[in-house]
Parts: structure tokens; C-alpha cells; sequence
């Protein structure tokens, strides 16, 4: 073990000046927000603040809601999770058990979908969401967003790993599609499924472009709508960058956390599944 | 009959929210790029091709389309090839290495809207970290995001950074199922480091890289939200690619007509660029 150890070495020193590197802006940004004005500002550049300022994070929260924001975010993040595992698992049922008219182009107009870009639909579906008069609220971003193209691509890959023998012996003991779905196909897909979760759930998370053309008002932002507002009315004022850092820091913990404590799944289902990012 | 009504259901349902926000979209899209709709009021007029006519000969059109071509150039090599060497140093066992490549990968996790709101921080012309390092190194200190020579590096430098760690991942995947026999065989006949890496690792791992340079590539024609946050397309127009002309025609001079002309243009470019790499990928990728 030992000898193991120093034969790797210079390895490891540069794998880990190479994390240093990449992980460094992160580390920068929490530095600056504990830091005062002035140490902000200061050539030559101090490494370190002299005292941590906490109260920075106070002062950014006295200034904007960021925990209505972030709430807004998780909350509506986790609905359409929710619904785009429901609706990709009912259609990538349809897809691998039934056969009917149209599946094959149904099929072929998911797979074009998947690879074209979103943002051609935002025109058209800008206008519908205004038509339901969903614009500036939270149930017109959870609505637009309710199917992922990706996730029935994935669970449909998924479904047809699982034996043919299974199903049809469920199905000869008289279990309903339902069933077989809820009680065989899910579970035994479950890792896949909790990838697309934590994936879709992390994508929705730093969604802004979509976001910021449907909400209007405060109460209804999202945290990445909320701290490019924050972000562009106080990052005039220099004494003000203290508190954008903190309120940096404030949007990107609940996400490293998460990453934290499910790091092992993110890594493996990312690779294995072919995510896109 | 009872068949019927659950296929009905496990299709009807979802295909609801599908045809809505994807499916009709796209076709009211390309409808909508031969009118000269305003979004405010309730009449428009056919104008058949003339968006088409307007957008293509513009000037903005063809920086936005350069700028698009070079950013994604510039973004997705970059980003392969540094997750390749990434993926080569962390793959060999090490004290901490789960540990290493989980901070490698921390930035893709990242909202990129916050990330671009520290790195504009940090490309800050006087104060900025990146720009005092560079000083000590005694190199150039450019006005990053005000100068249109070095803005779109800014923001390429950005989406490197935030996609690398991923790249690596495919990579860790790739290489560890390379079977070691191969390795051992090309030491017999006395390979170097370089020969194993071009003759062997490269070619096995050329499915993946085609996968990366394909999902990079489209990727990096939807950036948006680095764009928004640090220039807004600026200066001069400089960082300003399709989807973000097509952001501003859409939703700031509500040209609806114009935008929706580019988004088809988008579109072919995707199909294109897909095409091109499907095509590419025959010759050099060995499966």
C-alpha cells in the first residue's frame, strides 16, 4: 500500500492541482462573498478575508427574496419531474408493449425532436402558454416543461431490456398493463429512472431562457430569473459585489449539496445512460 | 375493446403536452417565418420568403452565423479533448480518486447563470483574478467582455469549463472497457506511451468521441443563458450567435417573422451539422 501510494505521486499532485484549477471559481466566488467591499476591490489582491463576513448573506436577503426563489425553483422543478418520469414511462410502455397505428411515426418524430433545438418552439409555445393565460405564473413553466423527448428516449431503452418471458408470465397470471408497469417495468428500471430524475431535476434547476420569458413578477421568479435581476440592477454599484457573490453562493449550494450526497449516482447514471447535457 | 382503451390512454395522455410544446410548435414555427407578424396586433399578412430574403442578406444574420460556426468550433474540440486527458490522468488508481473526479465534474452541475456571473467577476479588467494572474505572468491584459477581439473567448473559455468534467465521465466509461490483453500486447512489441494512445486507445475510444463531438456540437448552438449574463451579445455584436439573434428578434423587437425565419435556419443548421457527422463518422470511427 505505502509503495503503492509513492509510485503514484506525481499523479496524484497533478490530479489534484488540476481539481484545484477547475474547482477554483467556485472556491472564488465563496471567498468573495465573505469578504468586504474594499477587500473586494483591493490591489494587489487579498487571498483571504481578514474577518468572514456572514452578514453578507443577511444584507443579499434583505435586498431580494432569494429563498422564496430557490423555493420556486425546487418546487416547481420537482412537479415536472414528476410528470415527465409519469408521461415518458406511459409512452415508452406504449412504445415496447403495444402495437397500434402510428407508432412507428410517433416514434421517428420523437427521435427528430430530441435533436433539434428547443428554442425553435419558443415563438409558437410563448403564444399558446398567453392563449391558457398562463403567462407570468409558475403553472405555465411546470406545463411547458411537463414531457421530455430525452427521458422517453431513455425509458423506452430501458424498457426493452427487461425479458419479454417476465412480462408475459405476469400477463398470463392476469396482471393489467397498469400493474406491469407500476409494479414490474418501474421498479426493475429504477436506476435508470433515478438518473433522469436527479439529471432532469438538476436541468430545471439552472433553466433560465424559458424561465425568463414566461415570469413577470417577483413573487413568481425563479432562482436563476431571480439573480440575473439581482445580478443586473446592483452589479453597477461596486460596493454591492460582496453581496451578488453571496447570493451566488445561496443559488448554487442546494445543488452541490445534492451532488454531495448523491455523487456515486449522478457519475455512474450519467455515463451509463448517455446523458445529454 | 378494453385493449383499445388503455393504448388509447398510455398514448393519448402524454401525447397531449408532446403535440402542444413540441410537436405543433415546430410546425407553427416554420408557418409563422412566411408572415409579418408583430405579436401585438391580431393581423398579419403572407410574405411568403421575404423574412428568409431579409434575414439571409443581413449583416447581423452573417456575424451571428460566423460567430455560432467559431464559438462551437472552439468550444467543442476544447472540451473533447480536455476531457480525453482528463479521463487519461484520473483513470489509473489513486489515493482519492473518486473524490478528484467528483470535483473535476462539480462545475457541469453548476447553474450556468450563476457560474457566469463569478466568471464575469473574475474577467473583471483591473481587479479581476484572471486578469492579475495573467499580470504576474508578465502577458497581456485584455478588457475581456468590452472588447469585441476577446469577448467571445470569454465566453468560450466559460462553456469549456463548465463541460469538460462531463466529457470526462464519457471517457472514464470508454477507456475502462478497453481490455488490458491489448495494452500488454502492444508493451511486446515495444510501444511508447504515444504509439498505445494513437494506436490503440484513440481508435477504441472513436465511438465516443463521435458521440461527444456530436451532443457538444449541437449543445453549443443553444447556448444562451453564458451570452445573456456576461455580454448580451455584445460589444458590436461580437458575441452575438443565431439563438441569441433569434432571442432578440423574438423577444425584444418582437419581429416575430424574422426570428422565426432564423429558427428554421437554426433547425437546417442542426439537421446539417448532424448529417455532416453522421457522414464523417463512416470513415475515421471503428466500432
Amino acid at each position: 500500500m505505502k509503495q503503492f501510494v509513492l509510485k503514484s505521486m506525481p499523479r496524484t499532485i497533478i490530479v489534484m492541482l488540476l481539481s484545484v484549477v477547475m474547482i477554483f471559481p467556485l472556491i472564488w466566488m465563496l471567498l468573495s462573498a465573505l469578504k468586504t467591499a474594499d477587500e473586494i476591490f483591493a490591489i494587489p489582491l487579498t487571498w483571504l478575508p481578514a474577518i468572514p463576513q456572514w452578514d453578507n448573506f443577511a444584507n443579499a436577503l434583505k435586498l431580494a427574496p432569494f429563498g422564496l426563489y430557490i423555493w420556486n425553483s425546487i418546487f416547481t422543478a420537482i412537479i415536472i419531474v414528476f410528470f415527465q418520469v409519469l408521461f415518458a414511462a406511459m409512452l415508452a410502455y406504449a412504445l415496447t408493449q403495444f402495437t397500434f397505428k402510428g407508432k412507428k411515426l410517433l416514434f421517428q418524430s420523437i427521435l427528430l425532436t430530441y435533436m433539434l433545438p428547443a428554442a425553435a418552439t419558443y415563438v409558437p409555445s410563448y403564444v399558446i402558454i398567453s392563449k391558457m393565460g398562463l403567462l407570468d405564473s409558475l403553472a405555465g413553466i411546470i406545463i411547458s416543461n411537463s414531457i421530455s423527448v430525452f427521458a422517453i428516449f431513455i425509458l423506452r431503452q430501458a424498457f426493452m431490456q427487461i425479458p419479454t418471458e417476465l412480462l408475459d408470465a405476469a400477463r398470463s397470471d392476469g396482471a393489467s398493463d397498469f400493474v406491469i408497469l407500476t409494479k414490474i417495468m418501474m421498479p426493475m428500471s429504477k436506476s435508470t429512472i433515478f438518473t433522469v430524475v436527479l439529471i432532469s431535476f438538476v436541468q430545471m434547476y439552472n433553466n433560465y431562457l424559458w424561465p425568463s420569458l414566461i415570469v413577470k413578477s417577483e413573487e413568481n421568479f425563479l432562482i436563476t430569473v431571480g439573480l440575473n435581476r439581482f445580478f443586473t440592477t446592483q452589479g453597477t454599484f461596486a460596493e454591492q459585489w460582496p453581496l451578488i457573490m453571496a447570493a451566488n453562493v445561496m443559488t448554487v449550494a442546494p445543488l452541490l449539496l445534492l451532488f454531495l450526497i448523491l455523487q456515486k449516482w449522478f457519475m455512474k447514471g450519467i455515463s451509463d445512460n448517455g446523458l445529454k447535457g | 375493446m378494453k385493449k383499445r382503451l388503455t393504448i388509447a390512454l398510455f398514448v393519448g395522455i402524454p401525447l397531449i403536452p408532446l403535440l402542444t410544446f413540441w410537436f405543433i410548435p415546430m410546425i407553427v414555427s416554420v408557418w409563422l417565418s412566411s408572415t409579418d407578424w408583430d405579436y401585438i396586433s391580431p393581423d398579419f399578412s403572407y410574405v411568403m420568403l421575404d423574412n428568409y430574403k431579409q434575414v439571409l442578406t443581413s449583416s447581423d444574420f452573417h456575424q451571428a452565423l460566423w460567430n455560432t460556426v467559431f464559438f462551437g468550433f472552439w468550444t467543442v474540440l476544447p472540451t473533447v479533448a480536455l476531457g480525453l486527458g482528463l479521463a487519461l490522468i484520473v483513470r489509473k488508481q489513486m489515493v482519492g480518486q473518486t473524490f478528484f473526479k467528483g470535483l473535476l465534474f462539480t462545475p457541469w452541475i453548476t447553474p450556468m447563470v450563476a457560474v457566469s456571473i463569478v466568471w464575469s467577476w473574475i474577467y473583471e479588467p483591473t481587479i479581476g483574478l484572471f486578469n492579475q494572474i495573467l499580470g504576474f505572468l508578465h502577458l497581456p491584459q485584455p478588457q475581456w467582455l468590452t472588447d469585441p477581439e476577446y469577448a467571445m473567448w470569454a465566453i468560450i473559455i466559460v462553456t469549456i469549463w463548465k463541460n469538460a468534467g462531463w466529457a470526462m465521465l464519457f471517457y472514464l466509461d470508454a477507456l475502462s472497457k478497453i481490455p488490458d490483453e491489448l495494452y500488454q500486447v502492444g508493451d511486446l512489441e515495444g510501444a511508447n506511451a504515444w504509439h498505445r494512445l494513437r494506436h490503440i486507445t484513440l481508435p477504441l475510444i472513436s465511438p465516443t468521441t463521435l458521440f461527444l463531438v456530436v451532443l457538444s456540437a449541437i449543445d453549443s448552438i443553444q447556448a444562451y443563458d453564458q451570452i445573456q449574463v456576461m455580454t448580451q451579445g455584445g460589444p458590436a455584436g461580437s458575441t452575438r450567435t443565431l439563438l441569441y439573434l433569434y432571442y432578440q428578434l423574438a423577444f425584444e423587437q418582437f419581429n416575430m417573422g424574422e426570428a422565426t425565419a432564423v429558427a428554421t435556419l437554426i433547425v437546417l443548421l442542426t439537421a446539417l451539422l448532424a448529417f455532416i457527422l453522421f457522414f464523417v463518422s463512416k470513415r475515421w470511427v471503428h466500432y
